[in-house]
């Protein structure tokens, strides 16, 4: 890694899934909730599907892409790879939350939130200046 | 050719649109030269770092400083590139 999240001008772009099922659902509060911390900046995965320029040259141009897909199915990080770009992905179901069954509820959109934020933290930061 | 210079007006999108203006000169080019610093409008072409340069509609460039020999080829391409 050249370059790390704590020490780069360049952002961090934030994806999520859209999907209908539960876990679509908590991928799009839990990467709100991402953005509005800080972690990075939420940005259009549709727009990247569709091939929208804009999208395409923020997404090169990013420190990280990471995208929150909601399943094993992993349309977000599809996206990236039919385009050619780099990410980072993680899944809401490496959570134990179970697609179709388990209830988004305020409290676990808070674990999965932390959770990732520990493992996104683990991968984006470089060992050089991890916090004490 | 119609080209946009997407930014609030910091040095980096200034000296971008100096560098615009200097690989046209270099190749002979005319186009029309627009300043956008709407953030709204910025945000429409879903661009997540300043400047940003946009040929012919379609971004071609995201956060970086184009020097003129690297804006001359993207011109000639009008866009496509």
């Amino acid at each position: 890694m050249t370059e790390c999240a704590c020490c780069s001008a360049k952002p961090i772009l934030l994806y999520s899934c859209s999907g209908a099922a539960n876990t679509g659902w908590l991928a799009d509060r839990v990467t709100r909730e991402l953005a509005r911390e800080g972690f990075g900046s939420m940005t259009c995965l549709a727009a990247v599907g569709a091939q929208l320029s804009g999208f395409i040259e923020s997404a090169k141009s990013a420190l990280f892409n990471v995208i929150i897909d909601g399943c094993p199915v992993g349309c977000g990080k599809k996206i990236f790879e039919t385009n050619g770009l780099p990410y980072l992905e993680v899944k809401t179901t490496d959570f134990n939350v179970i697609k179709g069954k388990t209830l988004i509820t305020e409290e676990l959109v808070r674990t999965v939130t932390e959770a990732i934020k520990r493992k996104l933290t683990e991968q984006t930061c470089g060992s050089s200046c991890k916090p004490e | 050719m119609k080209i946009e210079i997407l930014g609030k007006g910091c040095p980096n999108c200034v000296q971008l649109e100096k560098n615009v203006n200097l690989a046209l000169k270099n190749a002979g080019l005319e186009a029309e030269v627009k300043k956008i610093t709407d953030l709204n409008e910025i945000m429409d072409y879903g661009v997540a770092m300043t400047p940003g340069l946009v040929i012919n509609g379609k971004v071609v460039s995201v956060g970086k400083v184009l020097k003129p020999e690297q804006i001359e080829p993207l011109l000639k391409a009008g866009g496509t590139k």
